[in-house]
């Protein structure tokens, strides 16, 4: 997992690249669908296809990405027609290679996981309360709090463990870096071409 | 004004620009000094040397030297541009000399600081204007496999990349002042097989030289040791001293320093489950011995022949717990392919597991929760490490729960971001149209991951512009030398102009024009090159009369 941080770390262009190409690939797929669209509606495609194309550029390599996806086409989206034209035809999908076996069945479990972790974070600190005097477990308390507001924020992050945890979010970060580098150039090159 | 500048882009960092602007603590002068050195052709701005940089030792100028040019021409830093424009037109001062050292990879250099700072702390203090980059990591790993090769060096790197935490530092302390520099970088640079394993050893020293609980990293890591070794015992009972011995040589060997079979660094194994053997006991027995010594807190590594010997047995280990599984798996692929070279390819992680020996620190506790804690704790705290290098301004935050914070915001401010761009270019686009606008956004990214042939190139071209058009006020690029009617250079030539005349103001107005101008012709350029595969839409017909004539 570091292997694959490190190596999107040194060319942080190449995945830019690639975010670009796919996010122009998805938009040109939702642009027929409608004449007028409200500017809310197309902020959503825009944000939908940008956010489809960043994770698909991991190939499914890395947690967030593959729950992303999920999460966009799963069946109680409102959205889910609007990712999967995004997606393009099943045919064209990445297969999601180089997949650890246990981290394949988390997202399936989505549902199932969710309520015990947060029964047994809860349990947890309730039953640390009488020591909270300690200063080790005051810490473990803060810690465990802004470890589940992180999970919170990374998509798919109710699975993954301590460690996982960050990696996963070192990703998303650099993910989410490269995604608003893009996004910026290409509002500038908008403003520029449109000033004329 | 450079203390200024670098406050006003720490603040601004985050909303902003999103570029990577923070400040090291610490530059060492021969960074600067090897890297405006081989960067002679456009760093006319380098002003006089540092004294203190030209005395420094031979050993850490050869690695500097390989280091700047590898650095100078792999700039995959995408951000940075403008600032590094804006305070490179500031003025030579001596202060200049370090920003322009900007492509340096941060945790290698946060962990070399260490040695230099303390033999040249008054340069440091100079060098506090610096303002570095990260995800420059690659950048050095590929630099760190040009460092020669030394047998005996090999086994020392196979030490320090093996240690963790405080053994480090204490190598460090013994070694003195620059020879850890030298035996680190080359060690890290004969680990260079793959890129991970750089990773490794990056996250390794950094979090030995900056952790300010080296203390505890040293107990954590030491626990790991004992942590490994309790998995297995907790997991399944078996016979010791088969292991045992077999890890009894690698770890004379290591500890001895001999380690000369080419088989490095040491494996770490985990045992989720059957096939392990409970080592715990002999290797409390045995690691009293060497934890005499003070090296007590290594993962050891079994020989090549040993891990297949495990393997074979191992089989099919049915995963302790399923998130384990993953990790412990990649982290010895890490290791093995450490020692192995290359083990097929990146998706050699057998799918099968394998084992992480680790030795129980002395006088810790064996008990296999807290062993099994240990080890967890510590890969949180080297992953916490790389974090602190990715996010800005969490370089000088200690403590989990700060940099959770840290980390949670910015994640959260990027996340804002993302938002905000895209309700603007659904303002700025009546329709979901982009060819256009996506070919100029590649050439700003092209241009954008060019920095430093940037930095070559703004010097010149604003003292040459100048005298080339007197009489026009303002930014006029007419007769605009296209340098190899390359568009990215002219991107680039455009921004630097920009930023050197206007002081760093983005885009005004009065500047517009000429830079439109400039971009059609850029995309005019574009389209007759390559073959977008998009369809040109109503903003395809551009006056081609605007075509200004470039010689």
């Amino acid at each position: 997992m570091v292997t694959i941080l490190i190596s999107r770390m040194r060319s942080p262009f190449s995945l830019k690249q690639e975010f670009l190409k796919k996010w122009i690939l998805g938009l040109q797929r939702c642009r027929s669908s409608k004449k007028n669209m409200s500017i809310f509606e197309r902020k959503k495609v825009i944000k939908l296809s940008a956010d489809v194309a960043v994770a698909s550029a991991r190939k499914g390599i890395t947690c967030w990405s593959r729950a992303l996806i999920a999460d966009a086409v799963k069946e109680g989206n409102a959205d889910k027609h609007l990712a999967e034209k995004i997606l393009g035809p099943a045919s064209e999908r990445q297969p999601t290679e180089k997949v650890p076996v246990g981290a394949m069945a988390y997202n399936k479990r989505i549902r199932s996981k969710k309520i015990p972790k947060r029964g047994s974070v809860i349990r947890r600190t309730i039953k640390c309360a009488p020591q909270a005097a300690r200063p080790s477990s005051i810490v473990k308390r803060l810690v465990g709090k802004r470890r589940q507001i992180l999970r919170s924020l990374i998509p798919g992050g109710e699975f993954m463990n301590g460690v996982s945890l960050i990696e996963e979010t070192l990703d998303y970060i650099i993910s989410l870096r490269a995604q608003v580098d893009v996004m910026r150039s290409l509002a500038s090159a908008s403003k520029l071409v449109n000033l004329n | 004004m450079d203390i200024g500048e670098k406050d006003k882009y720490e603040l601004g960092k985050r909303d902003e620009h999103n570029n990577i602007n923070y400040q090291a603590p610490v530059l060492s002068t021969d960074w600067q000094f090897g890297g405006a050195n081989l960067t002679s052709a456009g760093m006319s701005l380098v002003p006089t040397t540092n004294p203190l940089a030209i005395g420094s030792s031979c050993a850490s100028a050869s690695l500097v030297d390989s280091f700047g040019s590898s650095l100078w021409e792999h700039p995959s830093n995408s951000q940075n541009m403008g600032f590094c424009d804006i305070s490179v037109q500031n003025g030579a001062s001596s202060s200049n000399a370090m920003e322009i050292g900007k492509g340096l990879p941060n945790s290698l250099r946060t962990s070399i600081d260490r040695p230099f700072d303390m033999g040249w702390n008054a340069a440091s203090a100079m060098l506090k204007g610096g303002i570095f980059l990260p995800n420059t990591t690659g950048i050095l790993a590929q630099t760190l496999s040009q460092l020669p090769a030394d047998s005996a060096f090999i086994e020392r790197a196979a030490r320090f990349s093996s240690f963790n935490g405080g053994n480090f530092c204490d190598m460090v302390n013994s070694f003195g002042v620059p020879e850890p520099m030298g035996l680190y970088a080359r060690g890290v640079g004969l680990m260079q097989g793959p890129d991970d394993i750089f990773a490794v050893n990056g996250m390794k020293s950094v979090s030995v030289m900056e952790s300010q609980k080296s203390k505890l990293d040293a107990t954590e890591a030491t626990r790991d040791a004992g942590l490994r070794v309790e998995n297995r015992a907790k997991t399944s009972p078996l016979e010791n001293e088969r292991k045992s011995e077999s890890l009894m040589q690698p770890n004379e060997e290591v500890k001895q320093g001999t380690g000369g079979s080419g088989n490095e660094s040491d494996e770490a194994e985990i045992s989720s489950r059957d096939g392990g053997q409970d080592e715990l006991s002999t290797l409390d027995g045995t690691g009293g011995e060497p934890s005499a010594k003070g090296l007590s807190s290594k993962k050891r590594k079994k020989s090549i022949q040993d891990a297949e010997i495990d393997r074979a047995k191992g089989g099919q280990t049915s995963t302790k717990t399923a998130k384990d599984s993953p990790e412990n798996q990649q982290k010895q692929s890490m290791m093995i392919n450490k020692t192995t070279g290359k083990q097929g390819s990146p998706a050699s992680r057998p799918p099968k597991e394998e084992y992480i020996h680790v030795r129980a620190r002395r006088g810790q506790a064996t008990n296999s929760h807290s062993l099994a804690e240990r080890v967890r704790r510590e890969k949180i705290s080297e992953r916490m490490k790389f974090l602190q290098d990715l996010v800005p301004g969490c370089s000088k935050v200690t403590g989990k729960a700060v940099m959770l914070d840290e980390i949670i915001n910015y994640v959260q401010s990027l996340q804002r971001q993302v938002e905000f761009l895209s309700m603007k270019l659904a303002t700025v686009n009546p329709r979901l149209d982009f060819s256009i606008e996506a070919l100029l956004a590649k050439d700003i990214i092209q241009s954008r991951a060019g920095p430093s042939s940037t930095l070559g190139f703004s010097p010149d071209l604003s003292m040459g512009y100048p005298p080339l058009h007197p009489s026009q006020p303002g930014l006029v690029q007419a007769p605009l030398p296209v340098i190899g009617n390359s568009s990215d250079v002219i991107h680039r030539a455009l921004s630097s102009q920009l930023t050197s005349m206007t002081g760093g103001l983005k885009e005004p107005n009065q500047h517009s024009n000429a830079w439109e101008d400039e971009l059609h012709n850029v995309v005019q350029m574009n389209y007759g090159t390559s073959a977008p595969s998009d369809s040109l839409d109503v903003n395809g017909p551009r006056p081609s009369s605007n075509r200004k004539v470039e010689l």
